[in-house]
């Protein structure tokens, strides 16, 4: 399936800065089997001191920026097309939970996509023995780690609130469980907890997701934020999975992936170091168009 | 429990009488007395020594290295919860000797060992083939907080990881030195070893002088040069970077950089320019070449590492990424800390060195793999149980170590069982037991637990081993566990040679190309600090000398309704002093403001300018509690503005012209401008009650010159001239404004191909307003103005220098 993304990620300061610095992650990944990156490009308004790019440890582009004349705004842009493949659903060969740990302690990697990475508490992510507990039904009722998964993907979706207000961008995991409320960012984050408390790692997802129109109606232009959601570590045969708590499924045609990280901290779209006497104001706005 | 420690006396020595008494541990090494109860030789020279001196002198000796300390000002900081305070350096009197051939194993042990940490560092963030081989479990570097992602694949442009670490060592039972923890992140006591050593060389002169002790000179000559070298290739400066003055070893960063010649940074001093670690000065942005780490490196950068750091530089991992810099250590060197990894050397040594550890370590088993973790278990009761992933020494940590058979059976069975749950957080260790050596307590030696910290630096012809150091001293007989922060001492390390050894000293040698620093790499936050100690200072002279004048009168009459007591009372509250105190809170205060911002630029002044600081303060502070107003006061006042000129003049004729005199001597001048104009206002305004001429003559300290000039038109115009208008006079607003003027011109920038600078500007049209004015022309609302006009000229230097 074919995508046009655009995304304006607009910062209005209250007093001009200067002197800022800021890492980008915005440009879709290149993933073999899932996604293809036709084209991209990034811009920014007003035009940095400097620019620069590398690949962080977990594999994700990051452009560099930075200023040093006064500026009021900065406004990033992206515009790319993207190759979304099928994703064929497999049949369930991941392990039962005794057996992962041990296929994780014979996997001597420390690569990006090491699950041993994936399984101590993360800057935003806490292990708490409430969402621990919470975690555990999941395992009890089924008798697979993928299955677990996919049940506690289900079960968030079904106890919390999908809720703009609720919660912050630096909401850590713990206190959207207790709020039972959150974006994608707060599922995601409690799912992490969740599946790490019980010793499967899992990691998150920055993306974008095509907003399905309903029957008969237009699709609403800009209407789409960026997306976040979950991937767990199903045991050496499966690998990877990506779980979608917020929509209560699995990553599929609609998932667009930007890149992975522990948590929001190691993948948010922009992370700068400013000095300011006054605070910002942030819009955001994402087009996913499907070209054919 | 823990055996009590038996005592036994060593066998009577004929000579030495102080070592008569000396009881020593059954069962535990001594450094002064062998297993056959005799003196080992050096020791015997020392005690002879000591002896010769006898019971009087010897103490004497001791107190010189304490005066020392306390004069140059040599302290660290101690936590306490939330509290921090500075403490005196705990020198501890008595040199531990070790011999020269004892040492040398020790040396090329530690050379071993830190090529090992080397190549295991550099693969950890380089190949990670020692996991992948299966040498290395990876739960321990994932899980580590140590483990910094985004260094990983940042070769360092030195092409090394480590260039400065030291060993905490300790001697066995059965005589051998082991290696009880590698520092590596960014250790700390070098110049405390250094000071160490004035301090013991300052009290026993003569003995080390006859003594063969292996100097220290050369360690830290031959570290500096190649850190210069390394610099210089790069077109850059060296600097060391400090989390500041609250940190418990900024003392240290400061000596060390006044030592070694660096500059003194924190984070805020660098900013990140095209992939360029650059430090703000006041001439511009500057390169460096060099960074010397006293921090953690997860602080180093917020944008990359820790976002909470408020002590980093943004886009310091990009300018490493770039290859830009040299990191002293590499970020992320303090994984190689971790308790849990010392399980894993010996085996390491044999794969990646292919020989085996010259100098054991305690042996260390990580329970995250099962047959270790069930040997631990069989074998609780003697070991110590500890946090595998921990940094801190497990001497150092009384809190989270434990010794197996301390504890109780609930304890025991829950520890099992955490262990068998999460064998990976947990490590057995086998007990440390330490050596002892003599101490002076109270006249008398006694035995103490000790340890030993040896540093390495790599120079541009390999490792080299601190000759010495410094032993840390345990605080009582148990020689199971010490802490420097549980209140233990330090002692001076002397390597004792058979022969003549080579003296060598920091100064330039015969034959040595000198080479000159280039002027004008004050940090701008240096320079904001030196404009501010200025301006306390002269803040401080200001107040004094009001009160004195207040307290003089006050004297005369006891009345404090005196119209021109009152008035000056008035004066000086919205200054928020109270005359009515005899030392008023205001002046306290400001004068610990003045302590503050030296503290804070230790590096730029001399040991002789920060004790007069600390003098004044001190005294200061003693006569609040005792001082009474009136003739007593008056005299204490007298006393303070004697040792607040001691400091002025130790800065004024010691100090180097530098950009960093310039800015003290700018804010002197700043304060006294804005001082003498709102004084002299004040006490010519119409209405100011009788004496107050004289009164601000006094205060200017210009009564002698004004009888002379003006013996006979004495009058309100001969005192605003004097006062105001007189350039020779050095209490003369004039005056201020013609030395800022010319201080203002030789600053960086201050006049650049013919034109002025806003600063020099304002300055010159200030100077050039006062120079035609006349008496007549500072009637009260222009009076008013002079000190706004002050004011002015502070921010646009500020603008200027510190933004």
């Amino acid at each position: 399936m074919l995508y046009d993304v655009r995304l304006t990620l607009h910062y209005n300061y209250a007093a001009s800065v200067h002197g800022d610095r800021h890492h980008v992650r915005v440009l879709p990944a290149s993933l073999p089997g899932i996604q293809r990156v036709i084209a991209a490009s990034l811009s920014f308004d007003p035009e940095p001191a400097e620019t620069g790019a590398f690949v962080d440890f977990f594999g994700n582009a990051v452009s560099t920026i930075c200023y040093r004349s006064r500026h009021g705004h900065l406004d990033v842009r992206l515009a790319a097309r993207i190759n979304v493949e099928e994703r064929v659903a497999d049949a369930d060969l991941s392990p039962p939970i005794q057996a992962l740990r041990e296929e994780i302690a014979r996997l001597w990697s420390l690569s990006g996509d090491s699950p041993h990475h994936f399984l101590s508490p993360s800057p935003r992510v806490a292990i708490a023995p409430d969402v621990t507990a919470y975690a555990r039904q999941s395992l009890l009722r089924t008798n697979s780690v993928q299955a677990a998964c996919m049940d506690l993907c289900l079960t968030i979706h079904r106890d919390f609130a999908y809720d703009k207000h609720a919660t912050r961008v630096d909401t850590l995991s713990g206190e959207a469980f207790a709020l039972r409320r959150g974006v994608c960012q707060d599922f995601s984050h409690v799912m992490i907890a969740g599946l790490r408390g019980l010793g499967i790692p899992a990691g998150y997802v920055s993306g974008f997701l095509r907003t399905i129109p309903p029957k008969g109606r237009p699709r609403l232009e800009g209407a789409d934020a960026m997306h976040a959601w979950v991937r767990a570590w199903c045991g050496k045969a499966v690998g990877w999975v990506e779980f979608d708590p917020t929509n209560a499924m699995m990553a599929g045609p609609d998932h667009i992936v930007i890149g992975y990280g522990r948590d929001y901290a190691d993948i948010s779209p922009i992370v700068g170091v400013l000095r300011t006497s006054g605070g910002h104001d942030t819009t955001q706005s994402v087009d996913v168009v499907r070209v054919e | 429990m823990e055996k009590r420690n038996q005592r036994r006396t060593p066998r009577p020595v004929a000579g030495p009488s102080l070592i008569t008494g000396y009881q020593l541990l059954e069962g535990v090494p001594d450094e002064m007395i062998d297993p056959a109860g005799n003196i080992r030789p050096g020791w015997s020279t020392l005690m002879t020594a000591f002896d010769r001196l006898g019971p009087a002198e010897l103490p004497q000796r001791f107190e010189r290295a304490e005066q020392y300390l306390r004069d140059a000002g040599v302290f660290y900081r101690k936590y306490d919860g939330a509290e921090t305070n500075e403490r005196a350096w705990p020198l501890a009197h008595v040199p531990l000797l070790i011999d020269e051939s004892e040492w040398m194993l020790i040396s090329h042990g530690l050379t071993q060992r830190v090529e090992l940490l080397e190549k295991i560092l550099a693969d950890i963030y380089g190949e990670g083939k020692l996991v992948s081989q299966g040498l290395l479990p990876p739960e321990l570097i994932a899980r580590n907080s140590e483990f910094l992602r985004p260094m990983v694949g940042i070769k360092p442009v030195s092409g090394h990881f480590l260039h400065f670490c030291a060993f905490e060592l300790g001697r066995g039972p059965n005589g051998g030195w082991w290696v009880l923890g590698d520092r590596t992140q960014a250790p700390s006591g070098a110049g405390f070893a250094l000071e160490n050593r004035v301090a013991t060389t300052r009290a026993l002169p003569d003995i080390y002088g006859q003594m063969n002790v292996h100097r220290l000179a050369g360690f830290f000559r031959a570290f500096r040069d190649t850190l210069n070298a390394q610099a210089r290739g790069r077109d850059g400066r060296v600097g060391i970077l400090t989390p500041g003055q609250h940190n418990e070893t900024y003392f240290e960063h400061a000596y060390i950089a006044r030592y070694l010649g660096f500059m003194l940074l924190e984070g805020e001093d660098l900013v990140v320019e095209d992939g360029q670690v650059m430090v703000r000065t006041v001439s511009g942005l500057m390169p460096l070449g060099v960074l010397w780490r006293r921090l953690d490196g997860a602080f180093a950068d917020p944008l990359e590492l820790r976002s909470d750091s408020r002590i980093g530089t943004p886009g310091l991992t990009e300018a490493l990424r770039q290859g830009s810099l040299s990191m002293v250590n590499a970020l992320g060197s303090g994984i190689l800390e971790t308790r849990a990894l010392a399980a894993f050397l010996p085996r390491l040594s044999r794969a990646l060195l292919g020989e085996p550890l010259e100098l054991p370590a305690i042996a260390t088993w990580w329970c995250g793999q099962e047959k270790e973790r069930e040997h631990v278990i069989a074998h609780l009761d003697r070991m110590m149980i500890g946090p595998a992933l921990s940094s801190t020494l497990a001497i150092d940590d009384p809190q989270g170590t434990r010794l197996g058979s301390t504890f109780d059976p609930a304890q025991r069975e829950a520890v099992i069982a955490a262990i068998r749950d999460k064998g990976g957080d947990f490590v057995g260790q086998e007990p440390v037991r330490l050596s002892t050596a003599p101490v002076y307590v109270a006249g008398r030696l006694e035995p103490r637990p000790i340890t030993l910290r040896v540093y390495a630096a790599r120079t541009e012809a390999g490792w080299t081993i601190m000759p010495g150091g410094f032993a840390r001293v345990g605080y009582g007989l148990d020689t199971a566990a010490i802490a420097m922060q549980r209140g233990g001492q330090a002692a001076d390390v002397w390597v004792v040679s058979s022969r003549p050894v080579e003296q060598v000293t920091l100064l330039p040698q015969d034959g040595e190309k000198l080479v000159r620093t280039p002027a004008g790499a004050l940090p701008s936050r240096a320079a904001d600090n030196l404009i501010w100690l200025g301006r306390y200072a002269e803040r401080v002279e200001a107040t004094i000398r009001i009160l004195r004048a207040y307290n003089a009168r006050y004297a005369e009459v006891s009345n404090t309704a005196l119209p021109i007591l009152a008035d000056t009372r008035t004066y000086l509250r919205p200054l928020g002093v109270d005359a009515k105190q005899a030392l008023p809170v205001g002046l306290l205060s400001a004068i610990d403001s003045a302590v503050r911002s030296a503290s804070q630029i230790r590096d730029r002044f001399s040991p002789d300018g920060w004790l007069a600081l600390n003098d004044l303060q001190k005294t200061a502070h003693a006569f609040a509690t005792r001082v009474k107003s009136g003739d007593d006061a008056t005299r204490a006042m007298t006393v303070l503005l004697r040792k607040l000129a001691g400091f002025s003049g130790l800065v004024h004729e010691n100090m180097y012209r530098f950009a960093g005199w310039r800015f003290l001597e700018i804010g002197r001048r700043l304060e006294r401008g804005v001082q003498l104009a709102r004084i002299t206002a004040w006490m010519t305004r119409p209405g100011a009650p009788d004496g107050a001429l004289d009164m601000l003559l006094e205060i200017g300290d210009s009564v002698m010159t004004h009888r002379r000039r003006y013996s006979v038109s004495a009058g309100r115009l001969s005192y605003l001239d004097l006062l105001v208008l007189d350039p020779l006079n050095p209490r003369s607003v004039i005056f201020q404004v013609a030395d800022l003027k010319a201080q203002l011109e030789t600053l960086p920038g201050g006049i650049e191909d013919g034109i002025l600078s806003p600063a020099t500007k304002a300055a010159l049209e200030l100077h050039t307003e006062l120079v035609i004015a006349t008496a007549e022309d500072m009637d009260g609302p222009r009076l008013k103005r002079l000190s706004g006009d002050f004011s002015r000229l502070a921010g646009l230097i500020a603008d200027a220098y510190f933004v």
